[in-house]
């Protein structure tokens, strides 16, 4: 067997060197700890924090799962409505989908969840997390979570249910202005997608501008980004991703018969921590291709193609191969984008230190008058061009 | 009690370093195992030859590794996926068993040697502002005349603006005889003025003391680091010479989150006049041992009558401390169950100067008794205050904080200075340890063996 690792130590000194500190630790702990440990959990462990170390969407996968994953993702019969990371260690809401069970047991984004059904949560990754919040319809989970600014942790329930399937929703505020909430990507977003947007061309008077809110909004894959995206932008670049080697480099765009307007109407779009993957994705499409103002706070940063590789033993790696850049270029993963108009904080100290706040209606959410101002004193285009000439 | 420990901590992070709420919670029973024994070359053969960990298992962590390094989207670089791998693996044993990056582990030394070379200040983030929390008497940044509320503008001329607390100490410790520059903001001053101030070793106090008017003295303990007996040691003697007669001494042992076994055993040992303390068992032989108290030390205080307070935050070293008092019916203990800690771990330093923190041993009372999840029970239950529902956990941090800048702690006083009412007032746990001093032996407490009287 040294034939076979030697090329993979030997290839340097630090290598070797950091491979000889692995054995080592792994050498004191079956030697020393208290109580007898099983090898295969010790090196499976080991796995899962190397993946962990890399970012949110690696992982690995034990036999079985990967036999899972296989297979294909079946339909899954009922969930809590979250988007979970594991940051640090921590187990991390990135985003609660709206009227999800979590959403209406209080779970929040930024929240951490440190106990599950009464056992510490320790040493997941995060798409293992993931698949312990779905499960059978009427499931419960009884979570702990701590909360910035809470001094105890919060017990919560969630009972497990389908998702509502529409993922979009549309209304008109004053002036003109049309709001659109998206509350998840999934493949039914782009037709459900087209349908308001068909409408909104057909307003009358027309409209002054769009608020997409794509706040609180971390799950959807690239193919649905680039169909939704493709309705502002027809035929033009999406996203960019980049893997190790140059030649991985490749570009994602829709199709021109996919774009509902002639002339895009003004745009600001909502993003805030919660914003991550085919949000960001389309976040970013819109900025650089539709001059589309980014309102709100920086988004997650986590937007990243992954790809499985089976190890020797049947488990597998599930491994970030490359990752987002906006269409002009600038890298999503890991970095996030800023938006160009940052969100007012609320001054009263009630709201402060609280995560983001409970459902308000678009005109008690104060982002959402920050966009109609930016749409209806003509700023917003403004900020854009800046932004571009910069 | 996490939480606990970051109220308690989180808001005056002290110059030890961030990490001491959330790391520093285990004794370190065999600190520094021997540096000479030769790590790489067993390792070495650990890996090519019969080892306890399978062939076929390294293999296929040599495969994931393989696999990142050519197919992950950006290089990574080794050391720090096998960082992550080991965090991985430790990940899998109990919650007290980590693993020690070479900063962590420097930064764990420190604390545990109870010593350090800087300038002497505890600092924070006020508001996101480097602040200077307090000065410690006799320190140089003391002498310097260095204030609380103080804000550091610069280290060295570098603004410390977005800067960590972290980055921030490390900046302000250096060797011995090295000057360090801070810029410092202060209300009153027409703009930010250069304080030039020379490095020495710095000792960290474990070991407070108060005094009472009527023959009681108070000693409360932080953490059990190298030092932690020596100053204990320092303060019974200075006390004896103060409260004539002795009467009765309350030992604090809330919110100690624990330390080195050996120095629990020596600060258990102070009390003791003989018997039985600790006694440790783990997988090997060579972690089963047993600690004794030593007869007819000088300077002992085996006959004062003694409470000792215990909470929720009170682990391991501090419930040895406890469990031996408690079990030998040395003392009365008072508060509220203590954590429930009872496991021993080793610090083993790794070749590159990382660490691991791994339990080895679980500890008993001498009775015989793992406090392992449960806890000691005090004697008698007295409930802490409880802060306000209402307030924020910022609001707390802060008012502690404020406390502390205008030295209004109850530790913050010089030991000598009695404790007055409106201080008891304050505490409802201290108040009954001195009512019960007062009126000692304890009626009602069957178990309760008095103490012989002086």
């Amino acid at each position: 067997m040294a034939y076979f690792l030697l090329p993979a130590w030997a290839a340097s000194d630090s290598k070797y060197d950091s491979l000889r500190l692995y054995t080592e630790a792994l050498f004191e702990v079956s030697q020393k700890y208290v109580w007898p440990k099983q090898e295969e959990d010790l090196i499976y462990g080991s796995l899962r924090g190397m993946m962990n170390s890399l970012d949110p969407d690696s992982s690995f996968l034990t036999a079985k799962e990967y036999q899972q994953y296989l297979h294909g993702r079946k339909d899954i019969p009922a969930e809590a409505g979250v988007v979970l990371i594991v940051k640090k260690n921590l187990l991390t809401v990135v985003s609660v989908i709206d009227g999800s069970p979590a959403f209406r047991a209080g779970l929040e984004p930024g929240d951490h969840i440190i106990k599950l059904n009464g056992h510490m949560v320790r040493n997941l990754t995060t798409q293992e997390a993931t698949r312990r919040f779905q499960g059978a319809p009427h499931t419960k989970l009884k979570l702990q979570v701590l909360r910035n600014g809470e001094v105890k942790p919060l017990d919560l329930t969630v009972t497990l249910e389908p998702l509502a399937l529409n993922t979009v929703t549309t209304q008109y505020l004053e002036h003109n202005v049309a709001y659109i909430r998206i509350r998840y990507f999934n493949n039914e977003t782009p037709g459900e997608l087209t349908s308001v947007l068909k409408n909104i061309r057909k307003h009358q008077p027309p409209v002054k501008g769009i608020i997409l809110d794509l706040r609180n909004n971390a799950r959807g894959t690239m193919e649905d980004a680039v169909r939704t995206a493709s309705l502002f932008l027809g035929n033009q670049k999406v996203l960019l991703a980049k893997g190790r080697s140059t030649k991985s480099e490749e570009s994602f765009q829709g199709k021109d018969r996919d774009l509902i307007f002639k002339t895009v109407p003004p745009i600001v779009v909502l993003v805030d921590h919660g914003t991550a993957r085919a949000a960001e994705i389309m976040a970013g499409a819109l900025r650089d291709q539709a001059r589309a103002t980014l309102l709100g706070a920086k988004t997650l940063g986590l937007c990243g193609l992954t790809k499985a590789f089976p190890l020797e033993d049947g488990s597998a790696l599930v491994m970030t191969v490359s990752e987002c850049y906006t269409p002009k270029g600038e890298k999503i993963q890991g970095k996030g984008l800023e938006p160009q108009v940052p969100g007012q904080t609320p001054k009263d100290e009630k709201a402060q230190g609280k995560a983001a706040p409970k459902k308000m209606t678009p005109d008690q959410d104060p982002w959402v008058q920050q966009a109609v101002d930016l749409l209806t004193s003509g700023k917003s285009k403004r900020v854009a061009q800046k932004e571009q000439a910069s | 009690m996490m939480l606990r420990k970051s109220w308690l901590w989180g808001g005056v992070a002290l110059f030890l370093g961030l990490a001491l709420g959330w790391s520093f919670t285990g004794p370190a029973a065999v600190f520094g195992q021997n540096p000479n024994l030769p790590v790489a070359a067993r390792s070495l053969s650990a890996s090519l030859f019969p080892s306890p960990v399978s062939d076929a298992k390294l293999k296929v962590f040599a495969q994931a590794l393989a696999l990142i390094e050519e197919q992950y989207a950006e290089p990574k670089p080794t050391k720090d996926l096998v960082y992550g791998a080991i965090q991985g693996a430790v990940g899998t044993l109990d919650p007290h068993s980590s693993f020690m990056t070479p900063e962590e582990f420097r930064e764990l030394q420190i604390e545990t040697k109870g010593k350090f070379s800087g300038i002497g200040i505890e600092i924070t983030l006020k508001d996101r502002i480097l602040t200077v929390v307090s000065p410690i008497e006799g320190t140089p940044a003391y002498q310097a005349g260095l204030k609380p509320g103080d804000q550091i503008v610069k280290i060295n001329g570098a603004l410390t603006k977005n800067t960590t607390l972290m980055e921030a100490v490390k900046k302000i410790r250096g060797p011995k005889g090295s000057k360090v520059v801070l810029t410092i903001n202060r209300e009153g001053f027409q703009k930010p003025k250069d304080f030039v101030i020379t490095r020495q070793i710095i000792p960290i106090r474990s070991v407070k003391a108060r005094i009472l008017d009527d023959g009681i003295g108070y000693i409360r303990l932080t953490n059990f680091q190298d030092q932690t007996d020596h100053d204990l040691q320092a303060y019974l003697k200075k006390m004896k010479q103060r409260l004539v007669p002795f009467k009765g001494l309350i030992l604090d042992l809330r919110n100690d989150p624990g330390g080195l076994l050996e120095q629990a055993v020596r600060v258990s040992d102070e009390f003791l006049p003989s018997g039985l303390i600790v006694y440790t068992e783990g997988r090997n032989r060579g972690q089963n041992m047993r600690f004794y108290a030593r007869a007819g030390q000088e300077g002992k205080v085996a006959t004062v009558p003694m409470v000792v307070l215990i909470n929720e935050g009170s682990a391991s070293a501090s419930e040895i401390v406890a469990g031996a008092l408690k079990d030998q019916k040395r003392a009365l203990i008072l508060g509220t169950k203590s954590f429930g800690k009872g496991s021993v771990q080793t610090i083993i330093p790794l070749e590159d100067g990382s660490a691991l923190r791994l339990t080895t041993a679980l500890y008993f009372t001498p009775s015989g008794v793992t406090i392992n999840e449960k806890g000691i029970h005090p004697d008698v239950v007295v409930e802490e205050k409880k802060p306000p529902a209402e307030k924020s956990l910022k609001k707390l941090r802060d008012e502690i904080l404020t406390r502390h800048m205008r030295r209004e702690g109850l530790t913050d006083k010089p030991w000598n200075q009695p404790i007055t009412p409106e201080e008891l007032d304050k505490d409802p746990q201290l108040q009954r340890a001195v009512e019960v001093l007062r009126h000692w032996p304890p009626k009602n407490l069957a178990q309760q063996r008095p103490a012989p009287q002086k």
